[in-house]
């Protein structure tokens, strides 16, 4: 059987150039819960769908609220998020302390890109096996950065990570004209309507395996959970069986 | 002979019988595939270009930026492995930094590029790395009248430093390239990925060693060449990045800044123009 | 004679007796910076309605020898800031670095927001605070003038000690004696800057660097002078005192040689 001898460690080249860890890292993502952001002139909302290991137990949590402006959203290995976040929230910190200025989303995303990429030329090193979507608002306003295990970053105006991940991502390309106008309620619902893409055919979203975070101008970073997610679930979805332009009218009307 | 199967291509800093490091060819490999950056070397200044790939429509337009600064008066284009570009940068950054410390005014550009042509040869040393998966771009303006030394408060005697000799010139526009190898070169006009090999024979016409192209048309000239570059057929959409450094007196007062928006659009229009022109001539 | 090598040709200490070897240490503990060595004396600066004017003059006196007479004590940081800086004149230099390393730092991205006055500040106390934490302060005390995160009028002060302070008009060194009741009977709280504007304010500010030259005497009548408002930081450096003159000293009487 063909044994692929480049795919050890993360620190050889395959002959064509490709790193196979970190390749396989990226996989990692797509095993987690899909996670979707979105970002508008105004606001940043992050949405995701929790999982839980089995009926009684609880739900993983797939957002994260790392300072007052700002929070992320996780698929993949939960504790590399977890690791990540610390190192998150402490550099938050640290700014605010030091320049008594909330940390630009654009360097801290960088800061942990850079630590990303340690792990993928060094020996006895693995890659992170997580993925992140960065959203919430700075001086420049709102932002949203994805983050993968290779240490690539970039600035999206709406990104989809996880499992069956790409049918949200063309729910948001083919909606992408919209969002910049959006205001906060319709922009919540477009993540929503994103996610819903991507769940299998017999799944809901539910009180209590969905989660969604916003930040928009002068407004922190909130985590919304439970209850506090119902309005928006309800206003989303209840006119499912109805055809879409009544439901863009009730969109309109609501927000 | 060939690499793969060998076990002489598996690990970093193994020489193979015929005295090659496969590791490190592969690391070129990874630079290869990567969007075209170039750089040109004018009479006043250096521009910086860069064939950006769209990797996605969810992409923010105009963000993401590539080209990086490293001191006030000098900035890195890179092409190949995205997060093996921010190392290099960050590293450069770093080696700015500590020559300021150290004799308290930027970095000449040939040491830039020489300390980081150590740094990246240092990574084909050892098992425990890996190389540089890019190729780097490195664009320069050294003063070229004296400049007050970093903290300087008062103006001193006029009489200036010693050791000059009269009508020597300093300083200028220098541009290098540093390969995975750590092997640098410093060069009138650089080009590197996917588009290399056009964006050479572009290069080459424009007799750049006579020292006559002005900073203006290298915009101009550089916008084409990534625009000549670029494989419509098999690639995706791009965006073009350019930025320079002009001489004191220039538009950018020695300073690495992004080509001023306008500059840049008219650059782009005059670049399809001419892609235009040619395809009506074949 | 003595059989180890490091010992001959030494004094013997069967002769000599032993070396003392507490002449090679300081007695005590460590010890760092005591005193300022070159010093700039006072800096001032007040608010006004758009904007801050700050001023000091351009002497790095030597004990009572005016040592340089160019000295350039207020540092641009960027469009919106300007530290002024009095005491030592080498720590100046070694803040004047920091903040010029941060500078750079902060500008490897073109698209991010600049530090403001208020984010300098902050910085610039806990630098301080942090020296003197290790019993090794920067000898220096400074003014933060320019414009705070929305845009208004920014003043404050970092001294050695790292204590700050933040008032409509400051001043330090002997300036805090003399010019800071002058400047306190145009703007005496924070609702009085809105009545005051530039050409008020620098007036003000160059009747104090008068006075301050009369009355200091390490003080010199070439100064620099900033006004930082929205439309960025008016800095001149080679400003000579106005309407200056000695003529009054002859009337006083009761020093000096003068009879009756």
């Amino acid at each position: 059987m063909f044994r692929n001898n480049y795919d050890n460690d993360s620190v050889t080249f395959s002959p064509q150039g490709r790193i196979f860890q970190v390749e396989y890292a990226s996989e990692a993502v797509k095993q987690g819960s899909v996670v979707v952001g979105i970002v508008s002139k105004t606001h940043s909302v992050l949405a995701a769908i929790k999982r839980n290991a089995e009926e009684l137990s609880s739900y993983q949590k797939k957002i994260i609220t790392i300072d007052s402006h700002y929070g992320i959203a996780l698929a993949g290995l939960a504790s590399d998020a977890r690791v990540l976040s610390n190192f998150m929230k402490q550099q938050s910190l640290a700014s605010r302390l030091t320049y008594d200025r909330a940390i630009p989303l654009s360097e801290i995303t960088s800061r942990i890109a850079d630590r990303a990429q340690t792990n993928t030329q060094q020996y006895g090193r693995r890659p992170y096996g997580v993925g992140l979507l960065i959203a919430g608002v700075d001086a420049k306003g709102p932002h949203l950065f994805e983050f993968q295990p290779s240490g690539v970053t970039q600035e999206m105006i709406a990104c989809g990570i996880g499992a069956r991940s790409q049918m949200a991502r063309t729910y948001l390309e083919r909606h992408l004209d919209d969002f910049a106008a959006c205001g906060r309620e319709d922009l919540i619902k477009h993540a929503l309507r994103a996610l819903k893409e991507s769940l299998s055919q017999d799944k809901e979203l539910t009180v209590d395996n969905t989660s969604v975070g916003v930040a928009g101008i002068g407004e922190n970073f909130v985590h919304y959970e439970g209850q506090d997610i119902a309005q928006w679930l309800d206003a989303t979805f209840e006119n499912r069986e109805e055809d879409d332009s009544s439901s863009d009218d009730a969109m309109e009307t609501d927000s | 002979m060939t690499s793969i199967g060998t076990g002489y291509d598996l690990s970093n800093s193994v020489f193979s019988p015929d005295g090659r490091n496969f590791q490190v060819e592969y690391a070129v490999k990874a630079v290869e595939s990567g969007g075209t950056a170039i750089g040109i070397r004018c009479k006043d200044g250096v521009v910086l270009a860069l064939e950006k790939l769209i990797t996605s429509k969810l992409l923010k337009p105009e963000a993401n930026k590539r080209i990086a600064t490293v001191d006030r008066n000098m900035g890195v284009v890179s092409s190949g492995l995205l997060p093996d570009g921010r190392h290099f940068v960050s590293r450069a950054r770093d080696e700015a930094a500590s020559w300021r410390q150290m004799y308290k005014g930027p970095i000449p550009t040939s040491a830039l590029a020489n300390r980081m042509g150590s740094y990246v040869q240092a990574y084909t040393l050892y098992s425990s790395v890996r190389p540089f998966g890019v190729t780097a771009i490195v664009g320069g303006w050294d003063a070229e009248v004296e400049v007050p030394v970093d903290g300087q408060v008062g103006s001193g005697p006029n009489t200036g430093s010693g050791g000059k000799k009269d009508g020597a010139k300093h300083g200028g526009p220098f541009l290098y390239m540093i390969e995975p190898s750590g092997l640098y070169w410093g060069y009138y006009g650089a080009a590197t990925g996917k588009g290399r090999q056009i964006a050479k024979s572009e290069l080459e016409k424009l007799n750049l060693a006579d020292g006559e192209l002005s900073l203006e048309e290298g915009v101009k000239e550089a916008a084409r060449i990534i625009y000549v570059a670029h494989d419509d057929n098999k690639d995706k959409e791009f965006e073009l990045e350019m930025t320079w450094i002009s001489s004191l007196t220039g538009p950018t007062k020695g300073r690495h800044e992004e080509v001023p928006k306008e500059l840049r659009e008219e650059a782009e229009t005059l670049a399809k123009k001419s892609l235009d022109d040619d395809k009506m001539d074949e | 004679m003595n059989h180890l090598p490091q010992a001959w040709g030494r004094p013997r200490d069967e002769v000599y007796g032993a070396y003392d070897h507490s002449h090679f240490q300081n007695a005590g503990p460590n010890q760092h910076t005591q005193q300022p060595i070159v010093t700039g004396t006072s800096v001032i600066a007040a608010k006004f309605k758009d904007g801050v004017v700050i001023a000091a003059d351009n002497l790095a006196s030597y004990g009572s020898l005016a040592r340089f007479t160019d000295v350039k004590r207020l540092r641009k940081f960027n469009s919106e800031v300007v530290v002024g800086f009095g005491g030592d004149v080498s720590d100046m230099q070694y803040l004047d670095r920091l903040l010029n390393s941060l500078d750079i730092r902060e500008n490897y991205s073109s698209t991010d927001t600049p530090l403001n006055a208020k984010n300098l500040h902050t910085y610039l106390a806990k630098v301080m605070y942090k020296r003197r934490s290790d019993f090794n302060p920067l000898w220096n005390h400074l003014l933060i003038a320019g414009l705070d995160g929305e845009s208004k009028p920014f003043l404050a002060s970092a001294d050695l000690l790292g204590t700050t302070f933040s008032a409509p008009t400051l001043a330090t060194g002997f300036g805090a004696h003399l010019a800071q009741p002058i400047l306190r009977r145009t703007l005496p709280d924070e609702a009085s800057v809105a009545n005051v504007n530039k050409e008020d304010a620098v007036k003000l500010i160059k009747e104090c660097m008068k006075v301050l030259f009369y009355r200091d005497a390490r003080s010199l009548d070439k100064y620099s002078i900033a006004i930082i408002t929205k439309e960025g930081v008016e800095l001149k450096e080679n400003e000579k005192l106005e309407n200056q003159s000695w003529a009054f000293a002859e009337t006083i009487r009761g020093y000096g040689t003068q009879v009756n």
